[in-house]
C-alpha cells in the first residue's frame, strides 16, 4: 500500500511539474504570436472605461499628442511618446530619455500652454533644432515639425 | 484571465509540488503517510501568496510567469532538501522567507529600477570588494581550493560573488548603455565581420585581465565563465556586432589553457574531469571522487528516478555517498531521485525563465532597461550551465550554486533580488502608456 502510495506521488509529481511547463510554454508561445499583431489589437487589458475615457480627453484638448521617432540612437525608429502634459527630453533621469552623446541631462521640453504645446530649450550646450534651424526662444509646434538634438530626430504628432 | 491571476494560479503547481514532494519523502523516512505535508504546503501557498500580493500592488504589469517558475524551482529545493537532511530543510525554509524579503524590498524600494544608474561606479567598486572579500585573511574561506565563501559571526557562510553577480551586470549595462555607439564607429568590416578599432578594445581587455585575475585569485573557472560570459552578453546585445563575443571567448579560452596548465588546482580540475574513474585519480584528495560519485548517483537515477526519499544517500559506515549533496551536487541528487524526466523538467523550468527573461528584455523600451534584463538572465542562465555542466562532466566541475534549489542563503537572497529586478524592468516595459 504505502509502495504503491509512494509511486504514485512519484509520478504525480512529475506530471505537476511538465503540466506546469507545459502550460507556461504555451502561454509563451500564444504571448509570441500576439506580438506580431499591431499593439492595439493586442491589448486585452483595455477596457472599455478607459476607452471612453481616452477618446474624451482628445476631443478636449488633444493630450494623445506624440512624438515620433525619426531616427535616434538606442530609439526604435517609428517608436512614439507621450508627450501627455509635458515632457523633457534628454540625458538624465527624464521623461524621454536620449541617449545620445550631444545631449545634455536635461535638453529641452515641451510644455502645454492651452490647446498649443510649446517647445523650449533648456540652455543646452549644443542647441536644439527645429525644422533645420536653431530654437531661439520657445517655439509652438505644429503637425509635422521635425525636432533634432544631436543625432537624435524626432517628429511631431498632435 | 488576467495576468496577475495567471500568476496567482500558477503558484497552485508550486504548493502541490511541495505537498507531493514532502509526503513521499514522509513515506520513505517513517513508513506512514502523514497529513503534516499538506500543512508544509499551506504554509509555502501561504508565503507565495505574500509574494503574489507584493507583485500585484507594486509591479501589476509584470512578467506573470516569472514568478511561479521561481515558487516551483524554490519548492523542487526544499523538497530536496529536506530529503538530504530535514534540518537544512528548516534553514533553508528560513532563507526562503528572508529571500521573499529582499525580493519584497526590492520591489518596493526600487520601483524606479533606473536610479541605479547613477551609483554605477559605486555599484561596481562594491561587487569588486565584495569579489576580493574571500581573500581577506581571517574572513575568507578556502573550500575544494577555491576561495568563495566569508565567514561571519555566527557561523553563516556568506557567499559573496552571488551578490556580485548582480552589481556587476548593473554596472556593465549602464557602461554600455553610454559607451556602445563609440565601440562600433570607425570599425573595419572585413568580409562581414567587424573588426573593432584597437583603441576600442581596451575596455574589453580590462574586463577580461579583471576575470583572469579572479581566476588566479578566486580559483574559480565557473564563476569567472559566469561572469565574463554575462560580460560578453551584455556587450553583444549593446554593439550587435559578433565580433566581440568571439573575440572575448577566444581570449577567455587563451587564458583558462594557460592556467590550467600552470596552475596546480585548476590543472586538478581538468584532470578530474578528462580521466574520472581514472583509480589515481579517484583516491586523490581533491581528485575525482565528487565528479565519478556524482555521475554513478545520476546513471542510478533511469529514467524516472529512484523515487523521493528512495534513492541511497549515505554510506553504510555513515557519511555521504554524494559529496556536498544538498549545494554543489543537488542537480544529481535530483536526477537520483526524479530521473531524468525530473531532471529535464528542472532544466526546462531555468529554460522558460531565461525566455522570460530574453522576452522582457526585447520589449523594454530603453537600452539601459534591455542590457539590464540581458545581462542579468545571461548570468543566471550561465550560472546553471556550469552548474549542471559541471556535474554531467560537459565542462570542468567547479562549485556554484544551483540558483533558487542549492542550499544557501546568500544564492537564494541574490536570485530572489535578481528576479525582483527583471519583474521591475517587465514592469516599466509593460505598462500601457
Amino acid at each position: 500500500m504505502l509502495e504503491l502510495s509512494s509511486l504514485a506521488l512519484q509520478i504525480g509529481f512529475l506530471t505537476v511539474l511538465y503540466v506546469f511547463l507545459f502550460w507556461v510554454a504555451t502561454s509563451a508561445l500564444r504571448d509570441v504570436a500576439q506580438a506580431g499583431r499591431p499593439a492595439a489589437a493586442a491589448d486585452p487589458d483595455a477596457t472599455g472605461l478607459h476607452a471612453a475615457v481616452d477618446s474624451m480627453a482628445v476631443a478636449s484638448s488633444g493630450a494623445d499628442a506624440q512624438l515620433v521617432v525619426v531616427a535616434a540612437p538606442g530609439h526604435e525608429t517609428g517608436w512614439t511618446y507621450d508627450i501627455g502634459p509635458g515632457a523633457t527630453l534628454g540625458r538624465g533621469d527624464v521623461e524621454i530619455r536620449l541617449e545620445d552623446q550631444f545631449a545634455s541631462s536635461r535638453h529641452a521640453r515641451i510644455v502645454r500652454q492651452g490647446a498649443t504645446l510649446v517647445l523650449e530649450d533648456l540652455d543646452s550646450t549644443n542647441g536644439t533644432w527645429l525644422n533645420d534651424s536653431q530654437l531661439g526662444g520657445p517655439t509652438p509646434l505644429h503637425a509635422g515639425d521635425r525636432i533634432r538634438i544631436g543625432d537624435s530626430e524626432f517628429r511631431f504628432q498632435p | 484571465m488576467s495576468d496577475r491571476n495567471r500568476e496567482l494560479f500558477a503558484l497552485v503547481p508550486a504548493s502541490l509540488l511541495l505537498v507531493g514532494g514532502f509526503a513521499a519523502v514522509f513515506i520513505q523516512d517513517s513508513a506512514t503517510l502523514s497529513s503534516v505535508s499538506l500543512s508544509y504546503g499551506a504554509v509555502f501557498l501561504g508565503l507565495c501568496l505574500a509574494g503574489h500580493v507584493v507583485v500585484r500592488v507594486t509591479v501589476p504589469h509584470a512578467d506573470p510567469y516569472l514568478f511561479p517558475i521561481v515558487a516551483v524551482l524554490a519548492s523542487v529545493g526544499l523538497v530536496v532538501i529536506y530529503r538530504i537532511d530535514a534540518d537544512l530543510a528548516r534553514a533553508q525554509a528560513q532563507w526562503f522567507v528572508v529571500a521573499l524579503i529582499f525580493f519584497a524590498a526590492t520591489l518596493i524600494f526600487l520601483r524606479d529600477y533606473r536610479k541605479l544608474e547613477r551609483y554605477r561606479y559605486t555599484i561596481a567598486a562594491a561587487s569588486l570588494a565584495l569579489l576580493l572579500l574571500p581573500r581577506v585573511p581571517g574572513l575568507g574561506q578556502q573550500a575544494n581550493g577555491a576561495f568563495l565563501g566569508v565567514r561571519l559571526p555566527g557561523g553563516i557562510v556568506f557567499q559573496p560573488t552571488e551578490f556580485a553577480k548582480i552589481g556587476i551586470v548593473i554596472f556593465l549595462a549602464s557602461y554600455l548603455r553610454d559607451t556602445r555607439q563609440v565601440l562600433v564607429q570607425g570599425a573595419r568590416r572585413v568580409a562581414g565581420i567587424t573588426i573593432p578599432k584597437l583603441k576600442h578594445l581596451g575596455p574589453l581587455l580590462l574586463i577580461w585581465g579583471a576575470a583572469m585575475l579572479m581566476l588566479i585569485f578566486i580559483r574559480d573557472l565557473g564563476s569567472s565563465l559566469m561572469f565574463f560570459g554575462g560580460f560578453l552578453a551584455v556587450l553583444y546585445v549593446a554593439t550587435d556586432r559578433l565580433s566581440f563575443p568571439l573575440i572575448g571567448f577566444l581570449m577567455f579560452s587563451l587564458g583558462a589553457w594557460f592556467l590550467a596548465t600552470h596552475v596546480g588546482h585548476v590543472h586538478d580540475r581538468v584532470d578530474a574531469w578528462l580521466n574520472p574513474f581514472d583509480p589515481v585519480l579517484y583516491d586523490r584528495p581533491g581528485g575525482s571522487y565528487q565528479l565519478a560519485q556524482s555521475l554513478f548517483a545520476q546513471s542510478d537515477g533511469g529514467v524516472l528516478g529512484k523515487g523521493l526519499g528512495a534513492s541511497i544517500l549515505t554510506l553504510p559506515g555513515g557519511g555521504n555517498l554524494v559529496p556536498a549533496p544538498q549545494t554543489d551536487l543537488i542537480y544529481s541528487v535530483i536526477t537520483d531521485e526524479l530521473g531524468l524526466t525530473g531532471a529535464c523538467g528542472v532544466i526546462l523550468c531555468y529554460l522558460l525563465f531565461v525566455a522570460r527573461g530574453f522576452k522582457i528584455a526585447t520589449i523594454a523600451r530603453d537600452s539601459f532597461s534591455t542590457l539590464l534584463a540581458v545581462g542579468l538572465t545571461s548570468v543566471l542562465a550561465l550560472q546553471v550551465f556550469v552548474i549542471v555542466g559541471g556535474v554531467t562532466r560537459v565542462i570542468p566541475l567547479t562549485g556554484v550554486t544551483l540558483p533558487f534549489i542549492s542550499y544557501g542563503g546568500s544564492s537564494l537572497v541574490a536570485n530572489f533580488v535578481l528576479a525582483a529586478l527583471l519583474l521591475l524592468i517587465s514592469d516599466r516595459a509593460r505598462r500601457p502608456a
